[in-house]
């Protein structure tokens, strides 16, 4: 199973805390394990001081026996040096032993019943010297036969060994107390350090698997972002190729519609030239020219990369050029001069406009100049705010409101209607001579 | 004690003047041979009476089993048996021995309160013709003696089976001697034989008491713990284990499975033996009636002429739970003891041979089986 962020952070986390508790503990036993061995080892010297006083104050005692001995067994005065010596140094070494027991209670007892032994065992000893020195052999023989002597030495051992073989034991187990600090600190940094080490093994462990499903992840990202390449390649492939030929099947519509529309332009224009009728002729001859207005468009469409919009430049002069060529045959005497901006408008939008321009420019033909001389002009610009204007104006008689209709009237409508679907204002502007009949239209349909 | 020595050193002179009415007797350490039963016979001792007396130091358990054996003898043997007890006066004890002397008795069995004062007074006695028997020190016709040294090899061994098989070899080991009477020191140096061959066994005190009888090893005991309080096995004589007991359950200081083993077969020590959950688990019996009867038949045998054993062993018996009640029925009925040669070799091993004739032969010197 994959590892998450989330999980790799709290793991990390989580093992680094371990290991800074673990090292926390290494620390704090370190120094623990330290006051205790300070305090064995302050056992350890106490100890051995007492010892060392015990052992001294029973060999001064057993060297003064010694000495005393030697002077009863043979009257030499030279044993008395040593005698005294050894008397000595069993007060001093006595003292020493109390000072350092006076904190032990339980020695207390022990300590007055040994002071009183060695006092009995000094006055003993002095007791036969006494007797040997005012030369009463048998009464210091005496002494030595009660045996009190040895008595009293072997209290005094008993008491003396006592103490030694407690202090043994405190030094004892101040030493195995050490020894068993010293193992302790052994054992607690061992596994403080293999705790350490799982840690950081934990930690590795975690971040290369990451690090691993990462570089994983990434190359699954990059196979699936080159599959993704290759397969929006293909489609952009397909979709070209797919507006490729449905741009080709518009574009053969366009054809075929513009060759169906100039087909029944030419059969309107056949029907006209066989009809004697000139009204009906002019119909017919106005019907053709908007067959033809329509048709340019489509024709424009299917030449056109984009049959979304129209050129307006290239596909009103196609227009104009066409309805001034058919308006010259009819008989017309004016003349056409245009001014087109180079704008693009939907395709829509565009056959209306150039079915209203044709209407008003036949019409102008028709009307302006009864004496068939004159100008007529185009004009198309664009505004500010994203609308363009047409102008169609003559030079001619103008145009009377109130007054009947010249024609059938149709081709006002077919202005106004193509107007309409344009979203169009249409207005016919005063002139000193003449008429404009401004459209005021927007380039792009209304969202 | 130190108020009775000048008495006794004048007793002793005086007792030196008397020995050289008649010979010093065996002065000079010997190995004796093995006692022959079949020696021939000799002349009886002339003008004595048969009269068995027994001087007795004390009235201490193992004393009273001498004077129950004695008795028993004098009793079959048709003698007329007397107790004179000195209560541990020496001078006491001289005065009933020198009435014996004067009474003509046939026979004086002693267990000297003072041997060194007394002994020159047994001398007169032997000279007299009379039997002498003695409980350990010389002079005697026949000395009765212990194996110290086996006997305290018993008992120690024992210890040391207890200290391997119960306490892990490990033990703090109390040894009350027994200063007073130095001819029983080979019984400490065995145990201290035995008992230094164990690393985990330390003797914390081997020290004798003041007094050897349970007052002292009770106060003993109660300076020992002072210096050594947790104590696991203390061995010494019965009277002085059973001291040594007491204080430690005075200090509470008493266990179950604390070793506490006497010599003697005393009565207490036996009858908490028997008590089982009781510290004291072994005594090693000298059985007093056995040997004491066998010094009353010897007494009797000698004023019938017949030849004795110059030294006799009383032989160590390890006493526990298991064989208590076979010590108690010999210990009842010495005599049946007596005459069954299994069971009296089990207990009395018998040295030398001396009859009146050749009474000069008596032993005067500190005589031990074990002397090399």
């Amino acid at each position: 199973m994959p590892i998450s962020s989330r999980f790799v952070v709290r793991s990390t986390i989580l093992l680094l805390g371990v290991g800074f508790l673990t090292l926390l503990g290494i620390v704090a036993t370190t120094i623990w394990l330290s006051e205790r061995a300070q305090y064995s080892f302050s056992e350890v010297v106490e100890a051995r001081e007492t010892r060392g006083a015990s052992v001294e104050l029973r060999t001064a005692l057993q060297t003064a026996e010694s000495s005393q001995r030697g002077y009863l067994a043979t009257g030499n005065e030279i044993y008395l040096a040593p005698y005294a010596t050894a008397k000595a140094q069993t007060m001093r070494h006595f003292s020493t032993l109390k000072r350092l027991l006076a904190n032990e209670a339980s020695f207390t007892v022990l300590l007055d019943r040994l002071e009183a032994v060695i006092g009995q065992k000094l006055k003993e000893m002095d007791d036969a010297v006494a007797f040997k020195s005012a030369l009463r052999e048998r009464d210091a023989l005496a002494v030595l036969q009660t045996n009190r002597g040895k008595a009293l030495m072997d209290e005094a051992n008993l008491f003396l060994s006592g103490i030694i073989r407690r202090t043994d034991d405190r030094l004892t187990a101040a030493v195995v107390e050490q020894r068993a600090n010293a193992a302790w600190l052994r054992w607690v940094t061992v596994l403080g350090g293999l705790v350490i080490v799982l840690v950081v093994g934990g930690v590795t462990i975690l971040t290369l698997q990451y690090a691993r499903e990462v570089v994983q992840a990434r190359d699954e990202v990059h196979a699936l972002n080159a599959s993704l390449e290759e397969r929006v390649k293909i489609r952009t492939a397909d979709l070209a190729l797919a507006r490729d030929r449905a741009e080709m099947l518009v574009q053969e519509v366009n054809h075929r519609v513009a060759n169906s529309l100039a087909m029944v332009s030419s059969m309107v224009q056949l029907q006209a030239r066989a009809l004697t009728d000139q009204a009906a002729k002019d119909v017919l001859s106005e019907t053709q020219a908007r067959i033809y207005a329509i048709a340019s468009v489509h024709k424009r469409l299917y030449t056109s990369k984009d049959v979304r919009v129209v050129d307006l430049d290239a596909y009103l002069a196609a227009v104009l050029d066409q309805l001034a060529v058919t308006l010259k045959n009819e008989g017309g005497g004016a003349s056409l001069r245009y001014t087109i901006e180079p704008l693009k408008m939907p395709t829509d939008r565009s056959i209306n406009l150039g079915v209203a321009i044709t209407e008003l420019v036949t019409n102008a033909f028709k009307y302006a100049y009864p004496d068939g001389n004159g100008e007529v002009r185009v004009k198309l610009a664009s505004l500010k705010n994203g609308s363009a204007e047409l102008i169609v104006e003559d030079d001619g008689i103008g145009r009377n409101e109130n007054a009947l209709a010249k024609g059938t009237g149709l081709g006002t409508r077919i202005v106004h209607a193509m107007a309409s679907n344009m979203e169009a204002k249409i207005e016919y502007l005063e002139r000193a001579r003449g008429t404009a009949a401004r459209i005021v239209f927007p380039l792009k349909e209304a969202a | 004690m130190l108020r009775v020595l000048p008495a006794l050193c004048a007793l002793l002179f005086a007792g030196v003047v008397s020995a050289q009415d008649g010979p010093q007797g065996i002065t000079t350490p010997v190995v004796l041979p093995s006692f022959d039963p079949s020696a021939p016979s000799c002349s009886a001792p002339p003008g004595l009476q048969k009269i068995l007396t027994f001087a007795q130091d004390n009235e201490r358990q193992f004393m009273q089993g001498v004077a129950k054996g004695l008795a028993a003898a004098a009793k079959d043997r048709g003698f007329q048996f007397r107790v004179v007890l000195a209560n541990n006066d020496p001078r006491l004890m001289i005065e009933q021995v020198q009435a014996q002397l004067a009474d003509r008795a046939g026979a004086v069995v002693a267990a000297p309160v003072h041997p060194p004062s007394l002994a020159p007074l047994l001398q007169q006695v032997i000279w007299s013709g009379a039997y002498v028997g003695t409980v350990v020190p010389p002079p005697a016709v026949t000395l009765l003696n212990a194996p110290q040294y086996l006997t305290g090899r018993v008992l120690a061994e024992a210890a040391a089976a207890y200290i391997r098989g119960r306490l892990n070899g490990k033990a703090n080991v109390v040894l009350l001697t027994h200063d007073s009477l130095q001819f029983l020191s080979p019984r400490f140096a065995a145990m201290r034989d035995v008992l230094q061959d164990m690393p985990g066994v330390t003797i914390v005190a081997d020290i004798s008491p003041l007094t050897v009888n349970k007052e002292g090893g009770l106060n003993m005991m109660r300076t020992i713990l002072i210096a050594h309080p947790d104590v696991d096995v203390v061995l010494g004589a019965d009277t002085v284990v059973l001291g040594a007991l007491q204080a430690l359950r005075e200090a509470k200081k008493s266990r179950p499975d604390q070793f506490l083993g006497g010599i003697d077969g005393e009565p207490e020590a036996v009858a908490e033996i028997k008590s089982g959950n009781s510290p004291y688990k072994a005594s090693v019996s000298l059985s007093s009636p056995v040997f004491g009867y066998a010094l009353g038949q010897f007494a009797a045998d000698w004023m019938a002429g017949k030849s004795v054993p110059q030294a006799m062993d009383i032989l160590p018996s390890l006493l526990t739970q298991a064989n208590i009640a076979q010590y108690e029925a010999d210990f009842e009925n010495p005599g049946a003891v007596f005459t069954d040669p299994n069971r009296r070799d089990a207990y009395l091993k018998m040295y030398g041979n001396i009859c009146f004739d050749t009474r000069d032969r008596y032993v005067n010197f500190p005589w031990s089986s074990e002397r090399k």
